[in-house]
C-alpha cells in the first residue's frame, strides 16, 4: 500500500482501535473467571484464550503505536471511557458460564471471521497480526462450538440456560457490527470490506452451530441493536471496569510498574 | 450480609458471609482420559498426564491447553482410561531378560576371533 | 506454587500388624534402592493414607494459593504484568490439576478431595489464609512463596511415588517462570519510585511471618516422621529447607536495601546457620485450624464454584460413563 492518506489513516486507527478495544475489554471481562471456573480443565482453557485477547490487543495497539498514537500502556490504562469504542457486548460482567460462554461463542465468530478478512488486508502491518493469529481463533471457535453443541443437547437446564443466554447476548452482539463512520473507505481501499459484510457471514457461521445446539436465533428485524459503543456511548459497566483496571498503573502512571 | 473481599471479583460474588461446612451432597465425576503427546512430527506419542472430560471430543478441547500450552506440540491422542489394558507390576518378572537367549541378541555372535584365528592358519600354509 | 509444612498425621500404631511383613520389607528395600513406587504396587496402608494427604494438602494449595495472587489480577498495571500474572494464576490452576490427577492415583476421587476441601476436613498450605493487600504483596509472593515452592518441591520430586514426582517435575518447570516474574516484579518495585518503594517494603513485612511459616513447624515440635523419611514421603526436614530457603534468598532481599522484619536474623559462620526470631507457632497453629484472616473467604470461594458449576457438570455426565481412577 502507498502512502496513506489522512482520511485512510484516520479510518484505519478507528478500525483498529475498535478491534484492540473488543479484544481488551473481552480479554479482562474473561480473565475475570480464572481460578474461578466450575471445571478445573476449562479454567486453564478458558485463561488461555483470555491471555490471547490480551495478546490481541496489545499487538494491535503497537500498530497504532506505529501509526502515531502513544504507547500501547497508555492507550490502554489511561484513556478516558469516552475515548473507549469498544462494542457493549464485551462489557457486560461475567454472569454465571453460560453468559459467559455464550458471549465467547458469538464474538469468537465474528472476531475469526474477521481476522480471515483483515489477513487480505491491503494494510500489511494489519493482515500480518491477522496471519499472525489464526491458529489461536481457530482453538477459540473449535473450544466455543463444541461447548455450544454439547450443552444445547443437553439436559433442560443446559438448554434453557444456552437459549436464554443466547437471547440476552444477540442483541448485544449485534453491536459488534454497529456502522463505522469509514466503511467506504475501508472498502474501497480494500483495507476491509466492512462491518455489513462481516454480520452477514457471522450470521450464517452461527446458524451452523446454533442449528446443531439446537438453539433458536432470536429474530434480527425485531433484536434491539446495542449501538452506540464504537462512538464513546457505553453501558454502565465500562466506566467501574476501567476504573478497577487502571487502579494500580494510575498510582502513578509515569511509573515503570 | 456478604464477603467484601480485597478482590473485587470475589466481592462481586456476594458469597454468605457465615461459614457452610455441609458437604456438596453429590460427587458427579466425570470420567477420566489419559493424554498422548507427540512434540514434532517423526516422533513418538508421550503420556503425559490424565484428565476429567466428558466425553472424547472434550478430553480433546481440554487436554490441549493442559498439556500443550506451553511445550511444542503437533498432535494429540485421548484415550479413556477404563479402555487402557496394563499389565501387573506383579508380573514384572515376565520381562527380565533371559542371558540364555543371547541367539536373539547381536551381542551373541561373535566371530572376530574365528577369523583372525583363520586367517593366522591360512597365511601359514 | 505449593503448599508447605504438610500436616501429617501422627500413626495410632504404626502400620497396621496385619502388613505382610516380606511385602512391607521388599518395599522398604526398592525404596532404600532408589526405586519408585508404582500406583498398582504393593504399599503400606499407611504409606498410602500419607501420600494422599501430602498430596492433596499440595494440590488443595495450588488452587487455594491461585487466590492472594487472583486478588490483583483484574489491576495488574500494563501488559506485561497483566499478562504475566494472568498466565502464573493460570499455572497454580493446571498444577491443582496435576496434582489432584497424582492423588487420585491413590484411590482417593477428585470430587471428594475438593469436598474434603471445601468442608475444612483437609488442610492446605497456611499461608495463603493470608491477604494481598496491595499489587506488592502478589510480587512478593510470586517471587518468595514460589522460592520456597521450589526449594519443596525439588526436594519432593526426588520422592517415592512415581505419579508424584512426575507430577513435580512439569511443576518445577513452570515455577522457574514463576519465580524470575517475581524477582523482575519485586526488583522494578525495589528500583522505582519512593512510594513503589514503599509498597514492596510494607508487603515484605507483612509477608515475613507466613513465609518463615511456610516450610512448616521446627524439627522439635514436629511430628515424628522417621518412617515417612525412610519411605521417601517427606524427603527434607522443615528447618533444612527453611535454611536453605534463608541462605539463597536473604541475600537478594538485602541487595535490594529492603529491610526483613526480624532484627535477630543473621548468619552465624560457625556453624554456617542463620538464626531468626522462632516463628510464632501458636498463630500456625490457630490459622491452619481456620482461624486465619481470609481462610473462610478461601473456602467460601471454592465452594461457590463448585456450586456454579453444577449444571455443567450434570448436563454432559453420562450415566453409562464411570468414572476411572487415572493411570499414572
Amino acid at each position: 500500500m502507498k502512502q496513506l492518506t489522512e482520511i485512510q489513516t484516520k479510518a484505519l486507527k478507528d478500525l483498529i482501535c475498535r478491534i484492540a478495544d473488543d479484544e481488551l475489554i473481552l480479554g479482562h471481562r474473561n480473565s475475570e473467571w480464572t481460578a474461578l471456573v466450575p471445571i478445573l480443565e476449562e479454567d486453564i482453557a478458558f485463561s488461555s484464550m483470555a491471555q490471547d485477547k490480551i495478546g490481541h490487543s496489545l499487538a494491535l495497539y503497537q500498530l497504532l503505536n506505529k501509526l502515531g498514537e502513544p504507547d500501547p500502556d497508555a492507550i490502554a490504562f489511561t484513556r478516558k471511557e469516552k475515548d473507549f469504542k469498544c462494542c457493549h457486548l464485551v462489557e457486560y460482567p461475567i454472569g454465571d458460564y453460560d453468559f459467559s460462554l455464550m458471549r465467547h461463542f458469538l464474538f469468537d465468530k465474528s472476531e475469526a471471521i474477521r481476522f480471515d478478512l483483515l489477513s487480505r488486508s491491503s494494510f500489511e502491518d494489519l493482515a500480518n497480526i491477522a496471519k499472525k493469529f489464526r491458529g489461536e481463533l481457530k482453538y477459540h471457535t473449535m473450544h466455543a462450538d463444541t461447548w455450544l453443541v454439547q450443552l444445547g443437547n443437553a439436559t433442560e437446564e443446559s438448554k434453557a440456560r444456552m437459549q436464554s443466554a443466547l437471547n440476552q447476548c444477540f442483541p448485544l452482539a449485534l453491536g459488534i457490527f454497529e456502522p463505522g463512520e469509514y466503511d467506504e473507505v475501508l472498502s474501497s481501499e480494500n483495507i476491509f470490506p466492512g462491518e455489513k459484510v462481516l454480520q452477514g457471514m457471522w450470521l450464517d457461521s452461527i446458524k451452523i452451530i446454533l442449528d446443531s445446539a439446537n438453539l433458536s436465533i432470536p429474530d434480527i428485524d425485531t433484536s434491539d441493536r446495542s449501538y452506540g459503543g464504537r462512538k464513546g456511548y457505553h453501558t454502565e459497566y465500562l466506566k467501574p471496569l476501567l476504573d478497577e483496571m487502571t487502579e494500580v498503573y494510575s498510582i502513578d502512571p509515569n511509573a515503570e510498574w | 450480609m456478604s464477603i467484601k473481599s480485597l478482590d473485587p471479583r470475589i466481592t462481586r460474588e456476594q458469597l454468605p458471609d457465615e461459614s457452610d461446612n455441609n458437604p456438596i451432597k453429590e460427587l458427579h465425576q466425570w470420567q477420566t482420559y489419559e493424554v498422548f503427546h507427540q512434540s514434532k512430527k517423526g516422533d513418538r506419542h508421550i503420556h503425559v498426564g490424565s484428565l476429567h472430560a466428558p466425553n472424547a471430543e472434550m478430553a480433546i478441547l481440554l487436554a490441549k491447553e493442559q498439556y500443550a500450552r506451553r511445550y511444542k506440540c503437533v498432535n494429540l491422542w485421548v484415550v479413556k482410561t477404563s479402555d487402557v489394558f496394563i499389565t501387573d507390576y506383579d508380573d514384572e518378572d515376565m520381562f527380565e531378560a533371559n542371558q540364555e537367549k543371547m541367539y536373539r541378541e547381536a551381542g551373541g555372535y561373535k566371530v572376530m576371533d574365528r577369523i583372525n584365528k583363520f586367517k593366522t592358519e591360512h597365511k601359514k600354509n | 506454587m505449593y503448599g508447605g509444612g504438610y500436616i501429617f498425621e501422627e500413626s495410632k500404631n504404626g502400620h497396621s500388624e496385619e502388613e505382610d511383613q516380606i511385602k512391607l520389607q521388599k518395599f522398604e528395600e526398592r525404596i532404600a534402592a532408589g526405586e519408585k513406587i508404582e500406583p498398582s504396587d504393593w504399599m503400606p496402608a499407611e504409606y498410602r493414607k500419607q501420600l494422599i494427604r501430602m498430596i492433596e494438602q499440595h494440590a488443595h494449595s495450588e488452587i487455594i494459593g491461585a487466590l492472594p495472587e487472583g486478588t490483583w489480577i483484574t489491576r495488574a498495571p500494563g501488559f506485561r504484568r497483566k499478562l504475566a500474572l494472568m498466565a502464573k494464576v493460570q499455572d497454580e490452576v493446571g498444577h491443582a490439576q496435576l496434582l489432584y490427577s497424582a492423588a487420585e492415583t491413590l484411590g482417593k476421587p477428585r470430587e471428594q478431595m475438593i469436598n474434603d476441601l471445601i468442608t475444612g476436613k483437609s488442610k492446605y498450605s497456611n499461608v495463603f489464609n493470608y491477604p494481598a493487600v496491595t499489587w506488592a504483596d502478589t510480587a512478593v509472593i510470586a517471587w518468595l512463596i514460589d522460592a520456597g515452592a521450589i526449594i519443596n518441591q525439588v526436594a519432593n520430586s526426588k520422592g517415592s511415588y512415581g505419579p508424584y514426582c512426575r507430577a513435580l517435575e512439569r511443576i518445577c518447570l513452570e515455577e522457574s517462570f514463576h519465580l524470575k516474574y517475581g524477582h523482575d516484579n519485586v526488583v522494578f518495585l525495589a528500583t522505582g519510585t519512593s512510594q513503589q518503594r514503599q509498597m514492596v517494603q510494607d508487603a515484605l513485612i507483612r509477608w515475613w511471618p507466613p513465609i518463615m511459616h511456610f516450610f512448616g513447624p521446627s524439627d522439635k515440635i514436629s511430628v515424628h516422621t522417621e518412617t515417612l523419611m525412610r519411605w521417601k514421603v517427606k524427603m527434607a526436614s522443615n528447618d533444612d529447607m527453611r535454611q536453605k530457603f534463608l541462605d539463597m534468598y536473604v541475600p537478594k532481599i538485602w541487595e535490594l536495601g529492603l529491610t526483613i522484619p526480624d532484627p535477630k536474623l543473621k548468619k552465624n559462620n560457625e556453624t554456617g546457620k542463620w538464626e531468626y526470631t522462632e516463628p510464632d507457632w501458636e498463630e500456625f497453629k490457630r490459622v491452619i485450624n481456620g482461624d486465619g484472616p481470609c481462610n473462610k473467604e478461601r473456602l467460601a470461594v471454592r465452594r461457590r464454584a463448585e456450586e456454579k458449576g453444577e449444571w455443567v457438570r450434570n448436563a454432559l455426565l453420562r450415566p453409562s460413563e464411570k468414572y476411572t481412577v487415572p493411570l499414572s
